[in-house]
């Protein structure tokens, strides 16, 4: 990481972050801006990603840094000091969203795919998967996998963006959330039987539509 | 031979390669001989791979990296 110009590796990392941690619990404030140039990224990412709109994550990240300016000598040192950091984030995009409250959540279990009394797929399943990373690149589609992401319960939200977003490792992740690997897994994988619906509706509705065209 | 509800138990594990070699398998043959089940698997592959593409923040916007140095150095004061 390229913090100070100086490259580190990531235990490195790790040690000169906590270090800098018990300089600022000691009382030198002058480390807090090293501090927030670490963290920040991770910060405003996660928050962006819950809420899926700049100004809240500007407000959440703002919210953060104050939050780890005020607190950190609560910091304990049980976990990584950047995992205490994603549960603050977490919980500051959560009061976000809350105070701005929607209800367009459908249940998940909704969107799992059906079978018949033999176990087998009921309906037909259609392949997108070659043809539509080209469509990554157009803004109506990044716009409908973000409405999509946006749309999964906050349980399975949180888990499929901490690893499948951001790629943390499942134990991470089990960490920052206090779950056990099995609950993580079992979450991340209903976040992407979600997702998968809904990218399916939206690219067979685009080829569809793209047909009919010609 | 397993059924397709089965797969669908097995497909994180499987995606991650970390199922054992004997119920790896028995999925693969099972795919072998099943086309919907192969495009569930592309597709459910793919989604995480497009999903992350399409709605990674890999940087903060220039004006806000700003306002949170000036919200910073604000905290300092006293």
């Amino acid at each position: 990481m390229l913090n100070d110009g100086i490259y580190r590796m990531p235990s490195e990392d790790k040690e000169h972050e906590e270090q800098l941690v018990r300089e600022f619990q000691a009382g030198n404030l002058e480390v807090f801006e090293e501090i927030a140039s670490i963290f920040q990224r991770q910060i405003y990412s996660l928050a962006f990603n819950l809420t899926r709109n700049q100004m809240d994550a500007e407000d959440v990240a703002q919210d953060v840094l104050l939050t780890l300016y005020r607190k950190i000598h609560t910091f304990q040192g049980k976990s990584a000091f950047s995992s205490w950091v994603y549960r603050i984030t977490l919980n500051a995009s959560y009061m976000k969203l809350r105070s701005k409250k929607k209800d367009k959540f459908v249940p998940i279990e909704e969107t799992f795919p059906a079978f018949n009394n033999s176990g087998y797929h009921q309906e037909k399943i259609k392949d997108w998967s070659e043809s539509a990373d080209s469509l990554t690149f157009s803004n109506e589609t990044r716009e409908n996998i973000g409405n999509a992401v946006e749309q999964l319960p906050e349980k399975e939200k949180v888990v499929f963006i901490l690893r499948d977003v951001d790629g943390l490792s499942t134990e991470k992740v089990g960490e920052i959330l206090d779950l056990s690997i099995p609950a993580v897994k079992s979450r991340l994988h209903r976040a992407r039987l979600f997702l998968r619906k809904k990218l399916s509706n939206y690219f067979e509705e685009y080829y569809s539509k793209e047909t009919q065209k010609k | 031979m397993i059924c397709c509800k089965e797969c669908l138990d097995l497909l994180y594990d499987y995606s991650e390669g970390t199922l054992p070699k004997e119920t790896a398998a028995s999925l693969e043959e099972h795919f072998s001989d099943c086309p919907p089940c192969i495009s569930f698997l592309k597709t459910y592959k793919a989604t995480t791979v497009i999903s992350r593409k399409s709605i990674k923040a890999d940087e903060i916007p220039e004006a806000v990296q700003e306002r949170l140095r000036d919200f910073v150095q604000n905290l300092k004061k006293p």
